[in-house]
C-alpha cells in the first residue's frame, strides 16, 4: 500500500515538473490578487486581452485561496521559486508586509495594483486614487444634495487603506458645505452584517438624507434595505464600484451614482507594463512610480454604455 | 497492644438533620491493623473523612503524636503520617508507576529548566515496590497494569509520602480471590515494617484474615470493638446490622421449569478460541462464577447483544436472538443488570423517575412523545416495589446510595416484566441491609418463572443464594456445580482450571 | 416550567435592552425591533439546530460553510432560473439532511471525534461553494423578483419578520422534540452517558445520527433565509464564524460543551441576546471594530455569573 501510494506521488511530482518546465521556455508574469471577487475577474479579463498581445510570455492570474498576507506571502513564494520573471501584486496588508514584500522585489521586479506599498522596492503601483476615488464619490454627493444634508457611510473594514482613503477624500471635498458625513458602519465583509448595519442606521437616524456605500457589496445592502422600508428615492445613495444591482439602481435613478474603477485597465496595461520593463525600457515608469487609472463617476446617462463595455470585456 | 501514636476520642459530627457520628473514639497503635466495618452511611467514610482532615468535627479531639489537632487540615493529617488509598484510584493512566509515585514531587535537574530527571525517580521508586512485593517495576506505564497492581501503586504513594498509617477504603471489591490474598500478604507487610493500616471492607472474611482489632460502627455509634479472638463474621455482622442473619439461601417455591436461555456452542470476541454451552432454566438462580479475567462480564455483554458472537447461538424461549442488537434482547425479555452501575446501569445526573423509565419509553409515551403523568406513575409503582429511598422521584440518580442504586437499575427492567434477567456483580458495593434485599427480589423474581444468572466474584453470594453453579476458566464453563456440591474449594478449584472432583 | 438558569438570562436581556433603550430610545421603535426580531429568526434556526448536536455531546463546525454552500447553490439555482424555487428549496433541505447523515456516520458509526469529523466540514464546504462559483459572487440579477419566495423568506406580517414566525414555529416542534418526545430523552441520556443508554438498549448510533441530520437539516433551513436576506452571497466570506454565533448562543443558553444538558428556551434567550447586543453597537455609536469584543465580554461575564450563582446555591 505504502509503495503504491509513493509511485503514484513519483509519477504527480515527475508530472508537474514536466509541465513548469515547459512553461518555463516562455517568460512568466504573475498578476496577485488579495482574496477572491468578482471585482478581479475584471481584471484577470484585461490579463488575457494582454495574452493576446504578448504571445511570448506566458501570464497567470492567481488567486490566494485565503485573503490572509500569510497566505498570499506563501504564494508569491513559490511563484519566485518556480522561476516568474516578474509579479504584480494587490497585497493583502501592505503597510505590515514591508520586509516581505521587499524580499520578493529583491528577486523578481514587484509592481503593486490596487493597493500601493510605496516604501518597499517595488517598482511602480499601478491602479486607481481611492482619494481621487473619494473626492468623486464626495462631487457626487454634494451634486444630488445641493441643499445639504446628512450621509452616512458603510465599509467592510473601516481601518483598511482603500476604505480610509476614499472616506478622506469624500470628506475633503464636502468640508465646507452643508453635506456631513456623521458616521461610517464597518461589517468585517459579512453581507449579513452589513445589511443589518444598514437596517440599524436607518432605526436609529430616520432622517437620514444620503447613505454611501463604499465597498462593492455595500451599496446593494443600502439599495435592498431602502426597497424594503420604502424609502428608495427618498435617501440620496452614493456608491463604489459596479455590482449588478448597483448599476441597477443607477439606471432605475435611485442610485445618485457610482464611482468606479477600472481593473481591466490595470490587468491590461499592467501587464504591457512588466513586459515592457523587463524588455529593458525603463521609461514606462514615471518619476513618481505611480501610474493612475482613473476613476469614473457613473450616473444615470452613462450607465448604458458602461454595462456594455463591461459584458463585452468579461465575455471578450 | 503498642502505644498509640494516634488517639481519637468523643469524636461527633452533624450535618443539618443527621447525627452522622456519635461519640465515637479509636486509637491506632505502631504496626496495628484495623477493621473498620459497618453499614453504609454508619459514618465509616465520615470519621475517615476527619481523620484527613477533608472534614472538621463537631465535637472531640484528635491527638497525634500526643499533641491535640484543633482544626485538623488535609496538609496537616499528610504530614503527620496518614494516607488513604481509594476505591476510586487517583492514579494517571498515561504515566509510568514512578511518575505516578512522584507525582507532584518529581526529583528535578536541570536547574531552571526543570527537566524530571526520570532516572533518579525510578531509583527512588524501587525500594518502596520491592518493600510491597510487587512485580513489576518503576518505568512500567501504569496502563499495562491491572486493576490490583495498580493498588499497590498507590500504596507505594503513600508509603513515599512516609505514610504511619495507610487507610484502604474497599481495597479488595474489584480483586480476585488471588488478588485479594496478595493485598492481605502486602498488609501484613506493611505491619512488619511498623506502618498501621486502618481496612474498611464489606467482605468480612479479610477481616477475619488481616485484621488485629475490628472497630463496628453503626448508626454513627460505635457499637462493638473485637480482639483477635472475637473477630468472626457473624458476631461482625450481628453487630453492624443488630440482628443475627438468617441462613442467606432461600429455596424456590418449586423445581425448575424449561431452560428459557440456551447458549449453544458461543464464541465471544474476548475468547476466540473457546465456545460456552450453557442452559438457564424458569424459575432458577444459576450463579456464574470465576476469576476476574474468565470473561464471565464479556459472555453477558455478548448475550445481552451489546457485542456480537463470533459463532453460536443464543435462544430465548427457544426462539435465536440476532446477534448484536440489545433493543432485539430486550424484546425478548432478556435484561442485563451491569457491573459498573455508574456508567453502564445509570444516568447519574437524570433523576430517579427518568432512569426508570429509559428502557421503557414508548409504554408511557404516545406517538413518540412522552406522557409525563403516565411516566410518573409507570416509575411510582417500581419505586414502592423496590422500596427505593428518595426524597422524590425528581432527585439525581447520583445522589443516591450504592444501595438504592442498584434498585433503581432494577426498577427499569422490571418493569418490563423480565423473561431472563443477568445480574453482573448485583451487590458490589452495598451494604448488608440492602444486600439481603436484593436477594430476596431476585428469589422472588426466580419463584415467578423468571431465570435468573448471577455472575458474583464473592464467594458468599455465589454459595449463599444460587441453586446451581457454572465456573468459567479462561472463557470457557470449567463445570457446573448442583445445590448440593456446592463449596468454596470446589468452585475455586474449577475456577483455577482444575478438574471437578 | 421557566428554568433558573434561563431565567438569569432573561433577567440580563431585559437589562442590558433597558439601558439601550434608556441611552437610545429608537431601540424600542416598531421598526428598529422589527429589524432585530428578523435576525434573531435568522440566527435562532441554526443556533436551535447546534442545540441538538451540542447536547448529543458532539459540536457541528461547519455551519457556516453549509450556509455558504447551500445558500450560493441555491441563489444560483432560482436566479438562473433551472429549477423552480419550491424545487430549489426542497433540493437544499435534502442536501442539508444529506450532509447531516455523512457527518453523523463518520461519528456514530466510524467513531470518528465530532471537531474532527465537522472541522473537516468546514474547510470542504467552504471550498466546494467557492469553487461552485469560480469565487465570484452568486446573487440575484437586478430586478430579479420571486414574489412567493420572497415574501414567505423576507416578507413581514404587520412588522413580524416571516423568518422570525418561521423560527418560532421551528422552537415549538424542536422544543416539543427535544423535552416531551421520546427521541429527546434519548438524545439526553446519549450525551450524558452514552454507556448507559446503550445498556438500556438505546440504539445510540441512531440517536447521534438523526441530532447531526436535525442540525444540518435545520441550518440549511437558515441558509435559505439568509440568502434571502442578503440576496447575494460570496462564497468566501459568507457565513464565516456563524457556527461560534450558534455555539456562543448555545452555551449561553445553558448548553454543556460535554453534552447531555440545555434547553430549546435556552438557546432562543442566548439568540435573542447576541442579536440585541449587536443591535446595540450600533444604536449606542460603539466603533463596529469593538462589535465581537462586546459580544465576547458580555457571553464571559454571562457565564461567570452564571457559575457564581450556582456556586452558591449548592455550596
Amino acid at each position: 500500500m505504502k509503495l503504491r501510494i509513493s509511485t503514484v506521488a513519483l509519477t504527480l511530482v515527475a508530472a508537474l515538473t514536466a509541465s513548469t518546465s515547459l512553461a518555463q521556455e516562455k517568460k512568466a508574469l504573475a498578476f496577485v490578487v488579495n482574496g477572491a471577487s468578482d471585482f478581479w475577474k475584471l481584471a484577470e479579463a484585461g490579463v488575457k486581452k494582454a495574452q493576446g498581445e504578448l504571445p511570448n510570455y506566458d501570464l497567470q492570474f492567481k488567486y490566494p485561496e485565503q485573503a490572509a498576507a500569510a497566505v498570499q506571502q506563501r504564494l508569491m513564494d513559490d511563484l519566485v521559486a518556480a522561476g516568474v520573471s516578474a509579479i504584480m501584486v494587490s497585497a493583502v496588508d501592505p503597510k505590515s508586509s514591508t520586509d516581505a514584500l521587499n524580499r520578493i522585489g529583491g528577486q523578481v521586479p514587484l509592481f503593486t495594483t490596487d493597493s500601493d506599498a510605496p516604501d518597499t522596492n517595488r517598482i511602480a503601483y499601478i491602479g486607481s486614487s481611492n482619494t481621487d476615488a473619494g473626492k468623486q464619490a464626495g462631487e457626487i454627493a454634494l451634486k444630488a444634495l445641493p441643499d445639504g444634508g446628512k450621509c452616512i457611510g458603510f465599509v467592510g473594514l473601516p481601518g483598511a487603506d482603500n476604505a480610509r482613503e476614499r472616506i478622506e477624500g469624500m470628506k475633503s471635498v464636502i468640508a465646507g458645505s452643508k453635506v456631513e458625513l456623521i458616521d461610517v458602519r464597518g461589517d468585517d465583509i459579512d453581507m449579513t452584517r452589513a445589511k443589518r448595519n444598514v437596517e440599524d442606521a436607518l432605526a436609529a437616524n430616520p432622517d437620514i438624507d444620503c447613505m454611501v456605500g463604499f465597498y462593492s457589496y455595500n451599496p446593494p445592502r443600502i439599495y435592498e434595505v431602502l426597497k424594503e422600508s420604502g424609502k428608495l428615492g427618498q435617501v440620496t445613495v452614493v456608491a463604489f464600484d459596479e455590482d449588478p444591482i448597483t448599476l441597477g439602481g443607477v439606471r432605475e435613478g435611485t442610485i445618485a451614482g457610482t464611482v468606479v474603477q477600472d481593473p481591466y485597465e490595470w490587468g491590461y496595461q499592467g501587464m504591457k507594463l512588466m513586459a515592457k520593463y523587463l524588455e529593458g525600457d525603463k521609461s514606462v515608469v514615471p518619476a513618481n512610480e505611480l501610474i493612475i487609472v482613473p476613476t469614473k463617476m457613473i450616473d444615470k446617462s452613462n450607465v448604458d454604455a458602461f454595462e456594455a463595455e463591461l459584458k463585452d470585456r468579461i465575455s471578450g | 497492644m503498642p502505644i498509640p501514636f494516634l488517639e481519637m476520642t468523643g469524636i461527633s459530627k452533624s450535618f443539618p438533620g443527621v447525627r452522622a457520628l456519635d461519640d465515637v473514639s479509636l486509637s491506632v497503635g505502631p504496626g496495628e491493623v484495623i477493621g473498620l466495618v459497618g453499614e453504609n452511611g454508619a459514618g465509616k467514610s465520615t470519621l475517615m473523612k476527619i481523620l484527613g482532615g477533608v472534614v472538621a468535627p463537631s465535637a472531640g479531639v484528635i491527638v497525634l503524636d500526643g499533641e491535640p489537632m484543633t482544626g485538623l487540615t488535609v496538609a496537616r493529617s499528610m504530614a503527620g503520617g496518614i494516607a488513604f488509598v481509594h476505591q476510586e484510584l487517583n492514579l494517571f493512566e498515561n504515566l509510568t508507576v514512578g511518575a505516578n509515585i512522584f507525582i507532584g514531587r518529581e526529583p528535578l535537574r536541570g536547574g531552571l529548566l526543570r527537566f524530571v530527571d526520570d532516572r533518579e525517580l525510578n531509583r527512588r521508586a524501587q525500594p518502596l515496590l520491592t518493600q510491597l512485593g510487587a512485580d513489576f517495576d518503576a518505568a512500567t506505564p501504569l496502563s499495562a497494569l491491572s486493576l490490583a497492581q495498580r493498588q499497590l501503586v498507590e500504596i507505594a504513594k503513600a508509603l513515599s509520602l512516609k505514610a504511619r498509617l495507610v487507610i484502604m477504603d474497599e481495597p479488595t471489591s474489584t480483586l480476585t480471590s488471588s488478588e485479594t490474598e496478595r493485598l492481605l500478604a502486602t498488609i501484613s507487610r506493611l505491619k512488619a515494617d511498623g506502618v498501621s493500616v486502618i481496612l474498611i471492607t464489606h467482605r468480612l472474611a479479610e477481616i477475619g484474615h488481616a485484621a488485629d482489632r475490628v472497630v463496628v460502627l453503626r448508626d454513627g455509634r460505635c457499637v462493638a470493638r473485637l480482639d483477635r479472638g472475637e473477630i468472626h463474621a457473624e458476631t461482625m455482622i450481628r453487630h453492624m446490622i443488630g440482628r443475627d442473619l438468617k441462613t442467606v439461601y432461600r429455596a424456590p417455591a418449586g423445581p425448575p421449569g424449561d431452560a428459557i436461555l440456551e447458549l449453544a456452542a458461543v464464541r465471544t470476541a474476548y475468547r476466540p478460541d473457546q465456545t460456552v454451552d450453557l442452559d438457564l432454566r424458569r424459575g432458577e438462580i444459576v450463579g456464574l462464577a470465576g476469576l476476574v479475567g474468565s470473561g464471565r462480564t464479556e459472555l453477558a455483554r455478548t448475550v445481552f447483544g451489546l457485542d456480537a458472537p463470533l459463532s453460536g447461538e443464543i435462544r430465548v424461549d427457544g426462539r435465536p436472538l440476532p446477534p448484536a442488537s440489545p433493543a432485539a434482547t430486550i424484546a425478548h425479555g432478556l435484561y442485563l443488570v451491569p457491573e459498573d452501575r455508574k456508567r453502564c446501569g445509570l444516568v447519574l445526573d437524570f433523576p430517579i423517575r427518568s432512569n426508570i423509565t429509559l428502557a421503557n419509553l414508548g409504554e408511557s409515551a404516545r406517538r413518540g412523545i412522552i406522557d409525563t403523568a403516565a411516566e410518573d406513575r409507570q416509575a411510582r409503582i417500581q419505586r414502592e416495589r423496590l422500596d427505593i429511598r428518595a426524597p422524590a422521584m425528581t432527585v439525581r440518580a447520583g445522589s443516591l446510595s450504592g444501595g438504592n442504586q442498584q434498585k433503581v437499575v432494577l426498577a427499569k427492567w422490571l418493569s418490563m416484566r423480565p423473561r431472563v434477567l443477568i445480574f453482573d456483580e448485583p451487590t458490589r458495593g452495598i451494604d448488608v441491609g440492602a444486600k439481603n434485599e436484593i436477594y430476596r427480589l431476585m428469589r422472588e423474581l426466580s419463584d415467578q418463572g423468571v431465570g435468573i444468572l448471577m455472575i458474583s466474584s464473592d464467594m458468599e453470594e455465589i454459595i449463599g443464594v444460587s441453586d446451581r453453579v457454572a465456573v468459567m476458566h479462561e472463557g470457557r464453563i470449567a463445570g457446573l456445580l448442583q445445590r448440593g456440591a456446592l463449596s468454596e474449594q470446589a468452585i475455586m478449584s474449577l475456577a483455577v482450571g482444575r478438574l471437578a472432583a | 416550567m421557566i428554568g433558573r438558569k434561563d431565567l438569569g438570562l432573561l433577567i440580563l436581556i431585559l437589562v442590558v435592552g433597558t439601558v439601550v433603550a434608556i441611552i437610545n430610545p429608537r431601540f424600542l421603535s416598531p421598526i428598529n425591533l422589527s429589524n432585530t426580531a428578523n435576525l434573531i429568526g435568522l440566527f435562532g434556526i441554526f443556533a436551535v439546530a447546534q442545540a441538538f448536536v451540542i447536547i448529543s455531546g458532539g459540536i457541528e463546525l461547519s455551519v457556516g460553510s453549509i450556509i455558504a454552500l447551500l445558500g450560493v447553490i441555491f441563489v444560483d439555482l432560482v436566479s438562473s432560473g433551472a429549477l423552480a424555487p419550491g424545487m430549489a428549496v426542497v433540493l437544499v433541505l435534502v442536501l442539508g439532511c444529506m450532509i447531516g447523515m455523512a457527518h453523523g456516520l463518520l461519528v456514530a458509526k466510524m467513531g470518528l471525534q465530532p471537531f474532527v469529523v465537522t472541522l473537516c466540514g468546514l474547510l470542504i464546504y467552504r471550498g466546494i461553494a467557492r469553487y461552485y462559483t469560480e469565487d465570484a459572487t452568486a446573487g440575484f440579477p437586478f430586478g430579479a423578483s420571486f414574489p412567493v419566495l420572497e415574501w414567505l423568506t423576507a416578507g413581514r406580517f404587520y412588522g413580524v419578520p416571516h423568518s422570525l414566525i418561521a423560527f418560532l414555529a421551528i422552537t415549538l416542534v424542536m422544543g416539543l422534540v427535544l423535552h416531551r418526545s421520546v427521541f429527546g430523552r434519548y438524545l439526553f441520556a446519549v450525551g450524558k452517558n452514552e454507556e448507559a443508554a446503550r445498556y438500556s438498549g438505546i440504539n445510540t448510533g441512531r440517536v447521534v445520527i438523526a441530532a447531526y441530520v436535525i442540525c444540518c437539516g435545520l441550518t440549511a433551513v437558515a441558509a435559505i433565509f439568509i440568502a434571502m436576506y442578503t440576496r447575494s452571497i460570496s462564497p468566501s466570506s459568507h457565513g464565516n464564524f456563524y457556527e461560534l454565533y450558534a455555539i456562543a448562543a448555545a452555551v449561553l443558553g445553558g448548553c454543556s460543551l460535554r453534552g447531555g444538558e440545555g434547553s430549546i428556551l435556552g438557546v432562543v434567550l442566548g439568540t435573542v441576546l447576541l442579536q440585541v447586543l449587536q443591535n446595540l453597537v450600533n444604536l449606542l455609536g460603539i466603533p463596529s471594530s469593538l462589535n465581537f469584543a462586546v459580544m465576547g465580554s458580555v457571553i464571559l461575564l454571562g457565564v461567570i455569573a452564571d457559575r457564581q450563582f450556582s456556586k452558591r446555591k449548592t455550596g
